[in-house]
């Protein structure tokens, strides 16, 4: 094998080369290892080195030191503990988002179990009752259970019937009006607790019209106000008022009754 | 490097103390080879107290082919104390060559040498070697 010509520096990588080429990171150790791997003498030496390195391999380590070097790592790693786990920020970043998420799922469910056909007009009933002032009603004073012949008579409403267990309260005003779905709404003001009734449309199924009817009463709650839904002859019956559900019960056991 | 189990184990145990010690007070050297570097300034502390080899020109020969064969048929122990007896800097280029861990440039680094002290270093080991081979284990007859 012919020797190749080698610059000093090439020579001294030569000298240094790895044992194992794998491990070869530079292109200057490369390239000089590439021009002398023709060489009779590199190839000894590299025999040579390989053989030694071998033999460094097999020097035995003492079993005390040999521990350090055992499968198992050094610094075993903490134990994991949902204590450790729960304080972790990123954890309880995570689980305060899904708790709010879990929440609002609930109250969405919760509130949905309370859910009746008319529910959604009925809320915003409340909401007009919480806002409206006596000026904008029609001054009558008489029995609410009178006011169905006005509301046909006047108006064309038919069934809009106050129910018997409240027909005997006296009324401060009335009127008729339409809500963004262009639904006639009667809304009557009683003396008794300041309350109000309305008269609503019941709701129907959207693909065949069909009446939802629901039975009995079912409360509805907004901004303050609570409200007792019944539905009769395919018209919805509320009485609102500021307050609680046991402020309305009283006058719904009566109804009961 | 130090060709005694015993005192490698005790330089070895030192210097993962004094890691765990430093590590503790967050105070670990930013600088790769740190634990290397301790432990070979461990290593030449230890053997500075012994008796020194008296520095002596050894016969150096030409690697052969026959070098493997040669190799083969020595005690893992023999070249340990061999390279321990080497002069500094030679027997930390010879030692952390062999492990075959490091490239040319961080043995050089660890043993602060340039890279012509390090080739001239190596191959002088080689040669030395060789002759050491030569002169104990007597090449195998070729037929």
């Amino acid at each position: 094998m012919k020797t190749p010509q080698l610059s000093r520096r090439q020579r001294a990588l030569t000298n240094c080369a790895p044992i194992n080429e794998e491990r070869i990171r530079d292109r200057s150790m490369r390239a000089a290892v590439f021009r002398a791997r023709s060489s009779s003498e590199f190839e000894n030496q590299q025999s040579f080195d390989r053989a030694l390195a071998t033999l460094v391999r097999a020097i035995p380590i003492p079993p005390e030191t040999a521990e350090w070097f055992s499968s198992k790592d050094l610094i075993s790693p903490s134990k994991w503990t949902w204590k450790k786990t729960a304080r972790n920020p990123v954890v309880l970043a995570i689980g305060i988002a899904l708790a709010v998420i879990a929440g609002v799922f609930v109250f969405h469910f919760v509130g949905s179990l309370n859910d009746f056909p008319g529910s959604g007009t009925a809320r915003k009933l409340l909401s007009i009752a919480g806002s409206t002032r006596s000026v904008v009603l029609d001054p009558v004073n008489a029995d609410a259970g009178t006011l169905s012949d006005l509301f046909f008579l006047k108006h064309g409403l038919e069934h809009y019937d106050v129910p018997a267990e409240f027909a005997d309260f006296r009324t401060i005003g009335c009127r008729v009006f339409e809500d963004d779905e262009s639904q006639r709404i009667a809304q009557i003001w009683v003396v008794e607790k300041r309350m109000q009734f309305f008269l609503f449309p019941a709701e129907r199924n959207v693909k065949t019209g069909a009446v939802l009817k629901f039975q009995g009463w079912r409360y509805v709650h907004q901004e303050g106000w609570v409200g007792a839904v019944t539905e009769r002859n395919r018209v919805c019956f509320m009485v609102a008022l500021r307050g609680r559900e046991k402020d309305l019960a009283p006058y719904l056991a009566k109804a009961k009754q | 490097m130090l060709g005694d189990s015993v005192k490698a184990q005790e330089v070895f145990h030192t210097t993962l103390r004094e890691a765990a010690l430093r590590a503790a007070h967050g105070e670990l050297p930013n600088e790769p080879f740190w634990f290397f570097r301790d432990a070979r300034w461990r290593c030449l502390e230890a053997t500075k107290t012994e008796l020194q080899a008296e520095p002596l020109e050894m016969e150096e020969q030409e690697i052969t082919a026959a070098a493997g064969s040669q190799i083969e048929r020595l005690e893992p122990r023999q070249l340990a104390i061999w390279i321990s007896a080497a002069p500094e800097p030679q027997r930390t280029a010879l030692a952390l060559f062999y492990l075959d861990e490091f490239d040319y440039r961080e043995i050089a680094d660890l043993g602060e040498l340039k890279l012509s002290e390090l080739s001239r270093l190596l191959a002088l080991g080689r040669r030395q070697f060789q002759a050491w081979l030569d002169a104990t284990l007597p090449k195998s007859p070729t037929i």
